[in-house]
């Protein structure tokens, strides 16, 4: 008998991404395994940091809106809005409140696209194709609608600060809320497949399970937190029109993959509800003020619920149109602690759903 | 119903940052982020907590020489954090529970964020 054949097997390292099948966006990590059981991973990210935050200092602060725009190609619209909104608490401007509320609008209609694009993205994780396409395909009809009212279907391109730059007439809100409706039927159907097909809960029932605790230890944000029984939604924080809407977190404590998936579900289905509420209490009047002149000296933190998550902005002025600092804190870049944590116990098969679960989104992260 | 928000920056020293962070904690505080800011001779760190819709900031000012205890040991969830300031900023934590060896942005330069000038720094532990 060799040497070699004494050996005692040892934990294997596998790489994992950051070109992979499931992965639509370069992340990397080494998986340390025991037999087939992940037991340990470390992360990497850095393949597409593009410096977005010291553009700041180069560009005029009211045409960074473009550039905040361009941080992530799902969120677009509120890290545009959440620039916006940073720069004004700076500035001391009241929007408009149509304004307001077509932001809620726009927001509201990003958070479903999100979530139908990462429902089509975590389906395809596990092979269900069929799911992959009817998700996709219900969610082109809600990026015709971003298009018909803001002018982009992905980069939306409204945001402006002191307001937005597009005014939808109410008719046609109400009419593309009609164009809408066959989609919500169609949710309601792909969601009996999510939640009723014994193949989907095998793959995420008791999988990647995070707890409460941890959840909230790491700093979990978004469906991740709140699928691990934290009632904690930054909406509540009533900024734009959220705060004369009636809503509630949508929670659930199972902590694993399938939790993750109903909250999502639970968030879209609510965000239908907001959008009908928003068109129908859509004001008239103005939908911008103008900004002239410099901002003066400060500082401003906002927090925003994107549809991963708490997102935070820091915008510091130093009394020039090159404000001194701005910085995002993205969802994903809070959830990667959690999703190591995820990760840890699962098969090697499982994988590339947990980490589908937490909907990473690594341009956001890197800025 | 809607809750307001309640924002407060509150300046602190090194030595307070542990004992400030220890309390936070056992008072039922989350982590939300740590954010690096160069100044031309130093480094502002500011550490966000959130308990609901209150939203506290502690702020600390860093010579580059000065050594900043990690908070993870408290808040495990910073580790991330931690390392991309370090990464960016070059900033010396000490002992960070995770740490990913200056691995965070692989092919970004480290200190690629600080302003601070080589005839700023104070020692020859500065920034690159």
């Amino acid at each position: 008998m060799s040497s070699h054949d004494k050996a005692a097997p040892g934990p294997t390292v596998i790489p994992f991404g950051p070109q992979h099948p499931v992965l639509p966006e370069p992340l990397h990590f080494d998986l340390t395994l025991e037999d087939e059981k992940v037991v340990g991973a470390i992360p990497q990210i850095g393949y597409i940091h593009r410096g977005l935050e010291m553009l700041v200092e180069k560009r005029d602060y009211l045409d960074y809106v473009h550039v905040a725009e361009r941080i992530c190609g799902i969120c677009s619209f509120m890290h545009g809005m959440g620039y916006c909104e940073a720069v004004e608490t700076i500035l001391g401007v009241q929007v408009p409140d149509r304004a307001r509320w077509l932001r809620t609008f726009w927001s509201e209609l990003e958070r479903v696209h999100s979530h139908l694009l990462w429902l089509g993205l975590a389906a395809d994780a596990f092979g269900f194709e069929n799911l992959f396409h009817a998700s996709w395909r219900a969610r082109e009809t809600v990026i015709d609608v971003a298009e018909e009212t803001s002018g982009g279907r992905v980069i939306f391109g409204s945001a402006l600060v002191g307001g937005v730059s597009r005014d939808p007439d109410d008719e046609t809100l109400r009419r593309c809320m009609k164009a809408i409706e066959p989609v919500r039927a169609e949710i309601l159907r792909l969601a009996q497949v999510w939640i009723g097909e014994p193949t989907v809960r095998h793959r995420l029932s008791g999988v990647g399970h995070v707890s409460k605790e941890a959840a909230y230890a790491l700093g979990a944000v978004g469906p991740m937190l709140r699928a691990s029984g934290v009632d904690y939604d930054a909406r509540e924080r009533g900024y734009e029109a959220y705060g004369e809407i009636e809503f509630k977190a949508v929670v659930e404590t199972a902590g694993d993959c399938m939790a993750r998936v109903l909250v999502r579900l639970g968030e879209i289905e609510q965000s239908f509800r907001i959008l009908d509420e928003v068109v129908a209490k859509m004001p008239a009047g103005p939908v911008a003020v103008p900004i002239k002149g410099m901002p003066p000296v400060g500082e401003s933190w906002i927090r925003l619920e994107q549809p991963r998550g708490e997102v935070l902005y820091f915008v510091r002025s130093n009394g020039t149109r090159q404000l001194e600092r701005f910085r995002v804190r993205t969802p994903t870049f809070a959830n990667i602690p959690a999703m190591v944590e995820a990760i840890k116990g699962v098969s090697l098969a499982d994988v590339p759903t947990v980490i589908l679960t937490i909907d990473p989104c690594i341009s956001c992260t890197e800025r | 119903m809607i809750e307001r928000e309640v924002l407060t920056v509150e300046e602190i020293e090194v030595g307070g940052l542990i004992p400030t962070v220890d309390a936070l904690r056992a008072a039922g505080w989350r982590i939300i982020q740590v954010l690096g800011i160069s100044g031309t001779d130093h480094i502002e760190l500011n550490y966000s907590f959130g308990l609901g819709m209150r939203h506290r900031i502690l702020r600390l000012r860093v010579a580059p020489e000065v050594e900043v205890p990690s908070i993870t040991p408290v808040f495990l969830g910073a580790y991330l954090y931690e390392n991309e300031i370090r990464d960016l900023f070059g900033v010396k934590i000490e002992r960070i529970a995770v740490d990913w060896l200056g691995k965070v942005y692989d092919p970004v330069e480290g200190g690629a964020f600080s302003k601070i000038t080589v005839t700023a720094t104070s020692s020859e532990g500065g920034p690159r």
